[in-house]
């Protein structure tokens, strides 16, 4: 460990050199045969729903030749054969490298879900009570969620983005926020 | 003629350059901030540029696609993190140079050899389209199928791990371009009686939530507690003269890689960097100084990948066929302003082909100055703490998506995909063939169905230009395929070798 050359910043944040952070946090996505199989297997069965909702398209005309159920048709049919080639590799090839994937951080779905619930909470709000308070609240409360705790930026950051993106779209650009 | 300086006078417009000077402010941010890609930045910036006339638009999408070109070598050089895929082999002679204390003399070569690669690649622009496009002009409707079929498999063959899942990921594309109303019959396709989808999926709500929230996410899903502290002595910054006579060989063996690499669509600069310094370093006299902090090697890797711009951009406004991810969105926000990347274009609005050339170049010139005269001063921005950077991507993302049409619904559909963009991410399904797949759907079925209609199947191998197209895709596929085989079997044979 190389705890005495770890510093931390104003955010928390502790600072390693690129060799320190290589030498001791093996950061990437591990393979596993389990998801690649929920992965396939979650495929197939989209596709297998596409191929009958293609089939279920209504036609004003009249079905045959390449009326508009035709090309769905043929894509998700392809989609069908793909999903179930890697059914297939899921369950008896070998397990495959996750690429350049970093793992998921300590708390990191609980992040996640939380900014996504306050977007769509957010979305909400503006559709209802307009723009201006819902925006200063929404960033406030994003900053607070990734872990800002001064009062200064937690208070100035929002007024100052949400009067210049109001002054960008709805004044320069016209937008009705 | 007139075009010509019809073209060049546009872009002289003081609003024209006001959205310039944006686009390099915001492009050069977001190539510095490792993890928000030009993709994603051009992706964002087309919500508040649809209200914009198209010059002033690309104005800033071109401004913003060149600026992070140079923006991302920053963090590769101080930090031995790339700023986006596009520098990633800068980080293998940049860092260490800057180790070295010599991360000014990094930063500047590394900027003047980007702009001579996208000024090049530009030259091959200007001469290149023209013809690709007349050639184009002369595509039937199986040639037109067998051009998008094309560009799909080799955008899905290069850019995918698994070919199986990029394939997956391109007919995902295609599935979701029907959805709306059919384009002969007007019949309902994947509408569910959802009167907001019968005109079919926002073309950049999909894009902004696919690149821009789910990378955000990813990143939300990723993040640890620690930060990479940049080189702070950055010694001397320009180059001595004997320095300058040795970079122009290898600029001159890896500028060429970038150009023939640009022109594949879907092959960028993550590619040509990574070929680019290889290519220069089995030439080069000093070999083994590559990978240690040699001035060839940047000098290598950051040409190469800056030179991919022009190809890339030549398949898209000859061909109509993205280049790359960036010029998927940007043909995206094109066909809102009512403009058709294809070689028609050449025919209906030659003064627009010599606008992009004039913009392109001319972002180039003012980020090089820009960069060579305070790159001091922007070496603090990597100090930025990262939750005001994800907040106000987030922001952004909505607020933007909003503006291209004024209807919360547009907003639901970014942020659904979004959801679906990051779990895509997780599960190694690319973006980038969805998204080709999205925009070039219409095509692809309504010159299918137009080829099948004429001459049935046997027009597709029929006639020689789409056989060879086809031809030329399935070899694409086969090569993918072979290709983990042949280097596994290697591999095993490598690993067998000593003990043999």
């Amino acid at each position: 460990m190389t705890e005495l050359n770890q510093l931390a910043d104003s955010s928390g944040d502790i600072i390693l050199s690129p060799e320190e952070l290589a030498a001791e946090h093996d950061l990437a996505a591990r393979p596993s045969r389990r998801l690649e199989i929920v992965i396939a297997v979650t495929a197939l069965v989209l596709s297998v729903t596409a191929i009958v909702l293609s089939q279920n398209i209504y036609l004003r005309m009249g079905a045959g030749g390449l009326d508009p159920k035709w090309w769905p048709t043929v894509l998700s049919s392809i989609a069908a054969g793909l999903s179930a080639i890697l059914v297939g590799f899921a369950l008896f090839g070998p397990t495959v490298s996750r690429g350049d994937l970093e793992s998921v951080a300590d708390g990191g779905w609980q992040r996640m879900l939380l900014a996504l619930a306050l977007s769509a909470l957010y979305v909400f709000a503006w559709a209802q009570i307009g723009y201006i308070v819902p925006t200063i609240i929404y960033l406030a409360a994003l900053l607070w969620l990734f872990g800002l705790r001064a009062w200064k930026g937690l208070v100035l950051f929002p007024l100052i983005t949400t009067g210049f993106i109001y002054g960008l779209f709805h004044t320069m650009l016209r937008v009705p926020l | 003629m007139n075009a010509l300086l019809d073209g060049i006078l546009a872009v002289l417009e003081p609003t024209v350059m006001l959205c310039m000077g944006a686009g390099v402010i915001i492009g050069m941010l977001v190539g510095m901030f490792p993890g928000i890609t030009a993709t994603m930045a051009v992706a964002l910036a087309s919500g508040f540029t649809m209200t914009l006339d198209p010059v002033q638009g690309l104005a800033v999408l071109l401004t913003i696609y060149v600026a992070a070109n140079f923006g991302d070598r920053i963090p590769s050089i101080l930090i031995n993190t790339p700023g986006t895929p596009a520098s990633i082999a800068t980080t293998f002679d940049g860092y260490p140079m800057a180790k070295n204390g010599r991360a000014g003399l990094a930063l500047i070569v590394s900027a003047l050899v980007s702009a001579i690669g996208i000024i090049a690649s530009m030259v091959l622009f200007a001469f290149a389209s023209v013809p690709l496009a007349q050639l184009a002009l002369k595509f039937g409707p199986s040639e037109m199928f067998a051009v998008v079929i094309l560009a799909m498999t080799i955008m899905i063959s290069i850019s995918s791990k698994s070919i199986a899942k990029g394939l997956l990921a391109g007919v995902i594309g295609l599935t979701i371009a029907t959805i709306g109303r059919d384009p002969i019959t007007g019949d309902a396709r994947f509408t569910f009686g959802i009167r907001d989808l019968n005109g079919g999926l926002d073309f950049i709500a999909v894009i902004i939530g696919l690149f821009g929230i789910a990378e955000l996410f990813d990143q939300l899903l990723t993040h640890r507690q620690f930060k990479i502290k940049p080189i702070s002595a950055l010694g001397r910054w320009w180059p001595t003269k004997s320095e300058y006579k040795q970079i122009v060989k290898p600029t001159g063996i890896a500028g060429l890689v970038g150009l023939v690499v640009g022109i594949i669509p879907g092959a960028g600069g993550d590619i040509a960097g990574l070929l680019g310094w290889d290519r220069a370093k089995a030439a080069s006299k000093n070999k083994a100084e590559y990978g240690k902090g040699s001035i060839e090697g940047i000098a290598a890797s950051d040409v190469a990948s800056s030179a991919t711009l022009g190809g890339s951009l030549t398949t898209t406004m000859a061909l109509g066929i993205p280049g790359d991810s960036v010029m998927a969105v940007m043909i995206g926000s094109m066909i809102v302003w009512g403009i058709q990347p294809g070689p028609s274009l050449f025919v209906n609005q030659p003064s627009l082909v010599v606008t992009i050339t004039a913009i392109m170049v001319l972002a180039t010139l003012i980020t090089l100055a820009i960069n060579l005269v305070r790159m001091p001063m922007m070496v603090k921005l990597l100090d930025m703490p990262v939750h005001y950077i994800w907040a106000t991507v987030l922001v952004f993302c909505l607020v933007g998506t909003y503006a291209t049409t004024n209807n919360m619904f547009t907003v639901i559909v970014m942020l659904v995909f979004g959801v679906i963009g990051v779990i895509l991410k997780r599960s190694g399904i690319p973006a980038s063939p969805i998204v080709l797949g999205l925009i070039l759907g219409p095509l692809a079925e309504s010159n299918l169905r137009r080829s099948l209609l004429i001459d049935g199947p046997a027009g597709l191998v029929g006639k020689p230009i789409s056989a060879t197209l086809i031809s030329l895709a399935l070899i694409a596929i086969v090569v993918s395929l072979a290709a983990p085989i042949i280097a596994r079997r290697r591999a095993k044979q490598a690993a067998a070798a000593p003990t043999n």
